[in-house]
């Protein structure tokens, strides 16, 4: 029955499942394969061992990623982490040097066009034809897309308060953004890509887009929202993904890390610190610099409570563990620092 | 394969520039004809006939441009034709694609659902409908002038040859009488099809040629530089064989020795309508018939155009700079 499954050898190969054309198929198998199908089932966008290489450089590096449908999903990395590598190749547009991507349950190498007809896809740098004018440029994408709407997209040209009138090549930078995002939002299409959809805004449009990008949830659509601007990220994604030199650093759900904290507070130097082992997964990290220590929780603060009144902790100061000092902590750290929060992440997950 | 929203759109961005060409070809072709029809003919052979040395390096034999026919034949050959139909074929070809990536509009064009393979077939359709299109203007404006330029000929006036001496003796003092008619009836504008056929089999080539080097690039200025090199290095090989005995294998080589439109319109005023068009025959010193030399040119040109599809599908698209 699971031969049946698409591309049986290859996923099977990619989950390191050793199989072969006649060999049985054993229990655990099949358990692997039907998580993997229920997974993919439900996943908008399922990466398994995604890796791009231009020759000694790795864009992509055995990127492991799956993107739940219905959701909004942040991706966020530094520049060249590889967030436009990985949507590049969703689109079809890169070939992976290695591993497998499906959207939608398809593949973008075997299949770009049944893939693309199910996206609606905002590069980070849209240049449109400097020939046409506003009202053109959403015309000509309206029927270009499988599933475009021209009315839906002059009615975001006019929320946008844009110009229509004009040429393309007589806008501003934040007016080509701003028709780029009506042609693209204009869409019904059910998975969503934007790369930097905010960027050369002014802070009222950026609300209307973020405004949309919720809409666009509200309606069941996946949306996936590459940025840089961490606050937006805090707004309106589910979850969010950290990509770090084209691995993957950290996956986590907002709602999760809405959870942690960081405590600081002063301790007697001489004092151990001992985690009991039913908080153990509870705490992610603890550090120490003569009587100063930090902690870091990994998810709902309450339990901890007693265990912590019971350190003696003095000047204690408890604050929320936004996505800025995660951001940071894997911006600055290393790969082992990626990848402890990457386990601190499954583990949550 | 073919969608109609990118020809329509291919075809907005490119109708500028057709225009432009097919206003200076149609005008061009129509007023040469005209002044084929003001140089005498005999004062036309005088002259060129000081150039007899440097015969090899025309396209025709020099006594082919002794007729109308001839001479209106010469259009094809013009550098104008030439530069028009080229400015055409480079431009478009080698936009597709380096274009399009350099101006960064490709990356919007192909999220949508649409296969690489449409893009370029359609992008195609409208570049080679151009082509045709120019090339039958030409034609047009060939045959119009035909039909609308009276020309005036000298008769020859009696006159009596001394003998043993080539002096001529002229019988009568009377000013030369002089004729005049509609070129139409010395020229057919329908002798000039095969004209126009070699010039789209030309362009056809050259289309193709661009739109493969722009499939593998990122760049259109480097595509364009890419053409024209081959372009100029080319004609230095076809020029090359015509100077030097020893080079006339080079000739062969380049792909100006299949654009023959003055033997071909030659063809068709001493062997008839269907001369050029035949398999076999032709000039002595041809390896092939006629119609296998823009035959060569327009397989050139599938060639071309069916890696350019091969190519383009299987690379990576960079991300616009």
């Amino acid at each position: 029955m699971l031969r049946a499954f698409p591309h049986f050898e290859e996923t099977a190969f990619l989950l390191n499942i050793p199989v072969s054309p006649t060999s049985a198929i054993n229990d655990e198998v099949q358990a692997k394969l039907r998580v993997y199908r229920d997974d993919t089932a439900t996943a908008a966008v399922k990466a398994v061992g995604l890796s791009k290489r231009y020759g000694s450089f790795d864009a992509l590096a055995d990127l492991n990623l799956s993107i739940p449908a219905g959701e909004v999903f942040g991706l966020l990395g530094p520049n060249g982490a590889g967030k436009t590598t990985f949507i590049r190749t969703l689109l079809g547009f890169l070939f992976p040097t290695s591993g497998r991507v499906l959207v939608m349950g398809l593949d973008p190498v075997i299949d770009p066009v049944r893939v693309r007809k199910m996206v609606s896809y905002l590069p980070g740098d849209a240049r449109l034809p400097r020939e046409m004018r506003g009202t053109g440029v959403l015309r000509f994408f309206a029927d270009m897309q499988a599933q475009g709407d021209l009315k839906r997209s002059l009615h975001i040209a006019e929320r946008l308060d844009l110009d229509l009138k004009r040429f393309v090549g007589f806008m501003s930078t934040g007016m080509r953004q701003k028709l780029a995002i009506a042609a693209v939002m204009g869409s019904h299409a059910p998975l969503l890509i934007l790369d930097e959809p905010t960027a050369n805004l002014d802070p009222t449009v950026r609300g209307d887009v973020l405004a949309m990008v919720d809409e666009a949830r509200s309606e069941g659509r996946t949306v996936i929202f590459s940025s840089h601007v961490l606050s937006e990220i805090e707004d309106v994604c589910n979850s969010v993904a950290f990509l770090r030199r084209g691995r993957l650093a950290l996956q986590q759900t907002l709602d999760s890390l809405k959870q942690r904290h960081r405590i600081v507070a002063r301790i007697d130097a001489s004092q151990p610190i001992e985690v009991p082992h039913g908080l153990r997964l509870m705490v992610e990290a603890i550090s120490r610099d003569g009587d100063r220590v930090t902690i870091d929780t990994a998810s709902d603060l309450a339990p901890l409570l007693s265990w912590l009144q019971a350190l003696d902790l003095k000047q204690m100061r408890v604050e929320a563990f936004g996505l800025r000092a995660v951001y940071d902590s894997i911006h600055r750290g290393g790969e082992k620092d990626g990848d402890k929060h990457r386990q601190a992440g499954e583990a949550i997950e | 394969m073919i969608h109609y929203v990118l020809v329509r759109k291919y075809a907005a961005q490119s109708l500028l520039l057709w225009a432009s060409c097919a206003f200076a070809l149609f005008s061009f072709a129509w007023v040469r004809v005209w002044v084929v029809s003001l140089l005498d003919m005999g004062q036309f052979r005088t002259i060129l006939e000081q150039f007899r040395d440097f015969e090899r390096f025309a396209p025709i034999g020099f006594d082919a441009l002794f007729t109308h026919t001839g001479r209106v034949g010469m259009t094809f050959d013009e550098p104008i034709v030439i530069l028009c139909t080229v400015v055409w074929c480079i431009s478009r070809g080698s936009d597709v694609v380096s274009g399009e990536l350099g101006r960064g509009t490709l990356e919007m064009v192909l999220a949508q659902a649409i296969s690489r393979t449409t893009l370029l077939v359609s992008h195609a359709v409208v570049s080679i409908a151009g082509l045709a299109s120019l090339a039958i203007l030409l034609w047009a404006g060939i045959a119009i002038g035909i039909s609308t330029t009276t020309v005036t000929e000298t008769l020859p006036t009696p006159s009596l040859r001394i003998p043993f001496t080539a002096i001529e003796v002229p019988l009568t003092m009377a000013p030369p009488e002089t004729e005049s008619f509609l070129m139409s009836e010395r020229v057919q504008w329908e002798t000039f099809a095969t004209g126009a056929f070699s010039l789209f089999a030309f362009g056809f080539f050259l289309l193709g040629l661009s739109t493969m080097l722009s499939s593998m690039d990122r760049y259109r200025w480097r595509t364009v530089g890419a053409v024209v090199s081959i372009y100029v290095f080319q004609l230095v090989m076809f020029g090359l064989g015509k100077a030097a005995e020893q080079l006339a294998w080079l000739r062969a080589m380049s792909f100006f020795n299949c654009y023959r439109p003055q033997k071909q319109i030659a063809q068709v005023v001493s062997e008839g309508a269907l001369a050029p068009w035949r398999f076999t025959g032709g000039e002595s010193d041809a390896w092939f018939g006629p119609i296998v030399y823009p035959l060569i040119l327009l397989v050139g040109g599938i060639v071309f155009y069916t890696i350019a599809v091969i190519v383009f599908r299987r690379r990576d698209l960079p991300a616009p700079l």
